[in-house]
């Protein structure tokens, strides 16, 4: 790697477009409380967990993509020394789930998606789990693994989505290959193409991907003195303790997981990983099990990211105005459903991008195939759609002889702006000031360092959901309570995946009741001991647990105030909090123990318990585009520098800029993060993440052929932290987990082409794809 | 067997099996969780160890190995009841989120910066180009690691 | 993984009488950096391991122009010793392209012949410099030519009763040198690496040149070929450059997951262009 200049990272450019009142902890970049924990290793993940008497457990796993299971005998492995459970299909009390997947069109039909916990008979995917095993060591269980008999009938499989969807392929699932489709139509398309002075055709194919998280799936059971069975795990959801109890067979009250600091989730833990094989295993031998899965198990078997193959016609005017959009995506989903016809939601809703433009058609498909199941991931759809509409914008404005940032001014979404969806925008919406913001931060060009290299610079825009579906209702709820010594709890059943989930909440209830923000402690995710918050997904905590620990902390305050009120002869509106203590007018101070004292004279909870609600929607007909599917979106714009070697297609990235508007910076040091890593994670899915799948068998089942950007990989990003101050959150932030991931890959391959010309459609933009775009291999 | 070792300035003596690997031996056998299971094959650093002061992936050496070596892991890094200063400069400067790389990126910068006290941020990121992050993007990293180079005080 | 009896030999005599004994059944433990991995997975489940790490095979010794290294060197050595920085800066310059750091304190020269990558760093260096490899068994000694050495897809000539005690390498003199490797992301193994060593006359005129290449074949090889069309003539940019299509032309990379053989070749003929233009821009500094 050329030196890059020897400068500290530079500083976010952060500015506040709205007055508020000056806040003291909200806003600052504090230090989280994990992060002295962690850089102890004090932090406890969930494999740094042993118990008396614990077994260890190991999965069986198949090696087929398609294939019927013939024969199947434990025998000799459950009668291997040390081993304590063998278990199989006929052994899961539940073995099948089926959750209704919603908001299916009449094409499609009403679709129950299924999973097994364990195969019954047909195994759909490679490394799709086929008997558990607990074993006094670690060893001993991989053992008995291998020495489970299964004999095995190869079956036909497909393994493209275009596969699956011709006539006569073979069946992944009884109920047809084609899992969702959803259309939007708006305006008159061919009206607009008709109109329009040039228009750009594109097919863009994005890839499997990990999430990769540094942190396996892990976790350990045992079933507690009051016979609740206890998981202990990495996770980004507590609440499927539920499935775990419909998998056993017992009362919901019975089974309870504790979420533990995650090292990283990226959506990967969001669906059941080691929860169900955890709860069989303690349920069957009474004894606590842990079960941590290798990468290779973990690149072999979790679920991927959705590939894409998006085909983009797009018709503009001379001035760039952007008049038609045609969009045809098509999705492959793996094995099993898990949360693909939701995916597929995401990127129908933003296929178009952050743009007002008048006639918008587009049609989504997934369909099964027998590659690796894909679910969630940072993005969630929304993320891949991007390389798609951005690497138009880029066509369509060098068609027209326009440069990139104009092209966005002219189009760019505005407050009252209707999506194709038919929501209405309702919040600021800053794509064009960002992308104005992003490419005058690359500063003046890198001139190229031989005359072989070829610098460009690229721009990319970007709006990404955050908060659930407005049909889904979501809630959060929240406790906060002080103890006698007016030292302060949080409790919040929110899971911290290392974006400082926790944290965050510990500042607002801060903020809001007056205290040091070191007076604050806070317990999380644990579904038995905390208030559910729901998910850490669809960057959606701190819109909502943000919230739910805004409003339980106002109401607490209402109640104390209740009580300071007549102590200081005041009303309690003429009352503030700060300092560890109660002001009223005239000076008068009240130290919050002794308010404290009083509240437990007065039988006044110094606690309290309150549920955030978002503002709920009904489903919308998308057929009809007919309303608002998500709470609000975060825009953001990336630019790009990067050089060429144009003898050998290898890209560098010379500089790169992040702006996001994110509403209010709760920690802005925890905002640039954010914005940091996932520009970062989408450089990893711009360049060279890629999982290879030959006819269903996975051949980068190891961090050595999987490769995620390593520090020598990239530049500094430079987040530019923009607050509009308006966002859904508390202090009016927005959620900034996902966003930052999806303009990457557009902003390197316009860049890539201002560079050298060469148009790569295809991601990872590997330096081959490069070369053979300039014509250097045939 | 009994393998004898030094770890983290204290001397050990700890029944192990030939078929451990170290990370196994501290992780199971020592009950110190300094080091994580990442990859099990030396690709993503977060099991780093030093092995007289320069890192390993204590994923890939077998239990029998350490004998009569130094070995140190995060928690050797203290000083006092307090942070050592690179620690203190990781917190300062927001290189933490998930955490899961930090001990190995931690050892490995201290290693680093014993043969070259005065890199630059070019020279970092080279340096740690054998631990991976998948959380930070790495800059503040390199942020921390230059502040504490430059000696700045309180980590900087 | 697999448990495994564990010995840890004093002297070589009492480790060739292991593997006299075990033969296939054993495993050779030096950095771990290749074995462990796959033990890890459990891939290999040999019956015995063979520590060999308290062997006295990690010298550095320099005579009658060849530097003897012997096979417990690690990667770090050959990027600190001031012996190879004097005599063979080629290993190091190579040193430094292995994997990441860690893999450096551990890794060692025996085990990275052994192993037989034909992406790998030193198996290139090695052929490049004709370098000669002694094995010895409980029967024999053996000296072998690298190219000997390395019989295919990580296969190398070893019987399973042999290790590796040392190598020699010539000394480089006022040869030039380069490496220059393709890796798809930094310290991933190459998809192509180039290695050029040559001699420049007095007069201007290639004396020698050696052209190896790592990751185009099922072993590192040299492209006499190529080397030929250097040899005696002015190393002017015309000429180098037809050195680098001439071996391109020669190769017959394969397909692969990573890479295609086309673009294999591609690269080889870029990179081999560039070490030789690095290997003659130092042979002309030294002159």
């Amino acid at each position: 790697m050329a030196d890059a200049p020897t400068r500290p990272s530079p500083p976010a450019r952060t500015d506040a477009l709205t007055l508020t009142p000056a806040l003291r902890v909200v806003g600052q970049p504090v230090v989280r409380h994990d992060a002295r924990d962690k850089v102890a290793a004090a932090t406890a993940y969930a494999a740094d967990w042993a118990m008396p008497g614990m077994l260890h457990a190991a999965v069986l796993r198949s090696p087929h993509a398609a294939a019927r299971i013939v024969k199947l005998d434990t025998a000799r492995a459950a009668a291997m020394p040390g081993v304590a459970a063998v278990l199989t299909a006929k052994d899961v009390p539940r073995n099948t789930l089926a959750t209704d997947v919603p908001g299916q069109t009449t094409a499609v039909g009403p679709l129950r998606a299924t999973l097994h916990v364990l195969a019954e008979g047909r195994v759909r995917h490679q490394g799709e789990p086929i008997a558990l095993v607990a074993a006094e060591t670690l060893e001993g269980a991989r053992a008995a693994a291998e020495a489970i008999e299964v004999e095995y009938e190869r079956e036909p499989g497909v393994f493209t989505p275009e596969a699956a969807l011709a006539a006569g392929a073979p069946r992944v699932h009884d109920t047809g290959n084609l899992l969702a489709h959803w259309h939007v139509a708006r305006g008159d398309v061919t009206g607009g193409f008709a109109r329009a002075a040039v228009v750009v055709e594109g097919q863009y194919e994005t890839q499997f991907v990990d999430a990769a998280y540094l942190e396996p799936e892990s976790g350990v059971a045992w079933i507690d003195s009051d016979g609740v069975i206890t998981i202990r795990l990495s996770t980004q959801v507590i609440e499927h303790f539920r499935d775990v109890a419909e998998v056993l067979d017992v009362p919901q009250n019975r089974v309870r997981v504790i979420g533990t600091y995650l090292g990283g989730g990226f959506g990967g833990k969001e669906d059941v990983t080691v929860e169900v094989y955890l709860g069989l295993l303690a349920l069957r031998t009474g004894r606590p099990v842990k079960m941590v899965w290798t990468r290779q198990e973990s690149l072999l078997s979790r679920a991927k990211r959705h590939p894409y193959r998006m085909r983009y016609r797009t018709g503009a005017l001379a001035s760039g105005e952007i008049v038609a959009q045609q969009v045809e995506l098509l999705a492959d989903a793996g094995a099993y459903a898990y949360l693909s016809a939701l995916v597929l939601l995401y990127s129908t809703v933003t296929a178009a991008g952050p743009y007002r433009i008048p006639a918008v058609e587009v049609d989504a498909r997934v369909a099964y195939t027998n590659n690796p199941p894909t679910s969630a991931m940072r993005g969630f759809g929304a993320m891949q759609t991007v390389f798609g509409y951005e690497s138009q914008m880029d066509r369509v404005a060098r068609a027209l002889g326009l440069d990139p940032v104009t092209v966005r001014e002219v189009n760019a979404l505005r407050r009252g702006d209707v999506l194709p969806v038919g929501q209405v925008i309702e919040t600021h919406a800053a794509v064009a000031e960002l992308a104005r913001r992003a490419w005058d931060e690359l500063g003046p060009p890198t001139p190229p360092r031989a005359p072989h290299i070829k610098v460009g610079r690229g721009l990319s825009c970007n709006f990404q959901p955050y908060g659930r579906i407005v049909w889904l209702h979501d809630w959060s709820s929240a406790w906060v309570g002080f103890e006698m010594d007016a030292s302060l709890v949080v409790r919040s059943g929110v899971p911290d995946v290392g974006g400082g989930q926790a944290s965050s909440l510990c500042q607002i209830a801060a903020e809001v009741l007056g205290v040091p923000l070191q007076s604050v402690s806070i317990h999380i995710s644990d579904s038995a001991l905390t208030p559910l918050a729901g998910t850490t997904t669809a960057s959606r905590q701190l819109y909502m647990s943000g919230n739910a620990v805004l409003k339980t902390a106002r109401e607490l305050r209402a109640q104390i105030l209740s009580v300071a009120a007549p102590m200081l002869g005041a009303d309690a509106g003429d009352l503030a909090m700060a300092g560890g203590a109660v002001h009223g007018p005239g000076g008068r101070t009240l130290p919050l123990p002794e308010v404290l004292r009083q509240c437990a004279r007065a039988g006044v909870p110094r606690s309290h318990l309150a549920v955030y609600h978002a503002p709920a929607g009904e489903p919308v007909d998308l057929a009809r585009g007919s309303g608002k599917v998500f709470p609000d979106y975060t825009f953001g714009a990336h630019a790009a520098e990067v050089e060429v070697d144009t003898e050998t297609g290898a890209v560098r990235v010379l500089k790169y800029a992040a702006a996001h508007d994110v509403g209010r910076a709760i920690n802005p040091q925890s905002v640039e993060g954010q914005i940091q890593g996932g520009a970062v994670q989408g450089l990893g899915y711009a360049l060279m993440e890629e999982v290879i799948l030959e006819d269903g068998i996975n051949l980068t089942t190891s961090f050595a052929s999987y490769l995620i950007p390593s520090a020598a990989d990239v530049p500094d990003i430079t987040p530019i932290v923009a607050e509009s101050g308006e966002g859904l959150g508390p202090f009016n932030a927005r959620g900034i987990g996902e966003p930052p991931i999806g303009p990457p890959a557009a902003a390197i391959a316009n860049a890539i082409e201002d560079a050298c010309g060469a148009r790569v459609s295809r991601l990872p933009i590997t330096a081959e794809r490069v070369a053979r775009a300039l014509g250097l291999v045939v | 067997m009994i393998v004898s070792f030094v770890l983290n300035g204290r001397a050990r003596d700890v029944d192990v099996l030939p078929s451990e690997t170290f990370l196994d031996v501290l992780r199971d056998r020592l009950g110190i969780f300094d080091a994580k299971e990442g990859c099990d094959e030396g690709v993503c650093g977060a099991c780093t160890v030093l092995l007289d002061g320069r890192p390993v992936s204590s994923c890939l050496v077998l239990a029998p190995s350490v004998r009569g070596h130094r070995v140190t892991t995060v928690r050797g890094l203290e000083r006092g009841a307090g942070l050592h200063p690179l620690q203190d400069a990781f917190v300062k400067h927001g290189a933490v989120q998930c955490g899961f790389c930090t001990p190995g990126m931690l050892l490995t910068a201290l290693a680093f910066l014993e043969r070259h006290p005065a890199p630059t941020r070019a020279d970092i990121r080279t340096a740690l180009e054998g631990n991976l992050c998948r959380c930070t993007g790495y800059a503040k990293i390199v942020d921390a690691v230059e502040a504490y180079a430059r000696g700045d005080s309180n980590g900087g | 993984m697999h448990p495994f009896d564990y010995e840890a030999p004093a002297t070589l005599e009492d480790a060739l009488e292991l593997l006299a004994e075990h033969r296939d059944d054993a495993k050779l433990l030096a950095g771990g950096q290749s074995l462990v991995p796959i033990l890890n997975y459990r891939l290999a489940k040999p019956r015995v391991v063979v520590d060999i790490n308290d062997l006295p095979l990690a010298a550095i010794r320099v005579a009658d122009g060849h530097l003897s290294l012997g096979a417990l060197v690690r990667y770090h050595h050959l990027e600190e010793s001031a012996d190879i920085a004097r005599h063979c800066p080629l290993l190091k310059e190579a040193a430094a392209l292995i994997g990441n750091v860690r893999v450096r304190t551990l890794g060692t020269v025996g085990g990275s012949l052994a192993h037989a990558d034909p992406a790998a760093e030193l198996p290139l260096v090695l052929i490049a410099l004709d370098a000669r490899v002694n094995v010895r068994s409980a029967r024999e000694h053996r000296t072998l030519t690298a190219r000997d050495f390395f019989a295919g897809y990580l296969t190398t000539a070893l019987a399973p009763d042999e290790l590796i005690t040392d190598i020699e390498v010539p000394v480089l003199g006022d040869a030039g040198y380069a490496v220059e490797e393709f890796a798809r992301r930094a310290g991933d193994f190459a998809l192509v690496a180039a290695l050029a060593v040559v001699r420049v006359s007095a007069r201007g005129r290639i004396e020698t040149a050696r052209l190896a290449f790592g990751g185009v074949g099922s072993t590192p090889l040299r492209v006499g070929a190529a080397e030929d069309v250097l040899v005696g003539h002015e190393p002017s940019e015309e000429r180098l450059a037809r050195a680098a299509t001439v071996a391109a032309a020669a190769l017959e990379p394969q397909d692969d997951a990573f890479a295609s053989a086309a673009y294999r070749r591609l690269l080889a003929q870029v990179l081999s262009r560039r070490a030789l233009a690095r290997a003659v821009a130092r042979a002309l500094e030294v002159a």
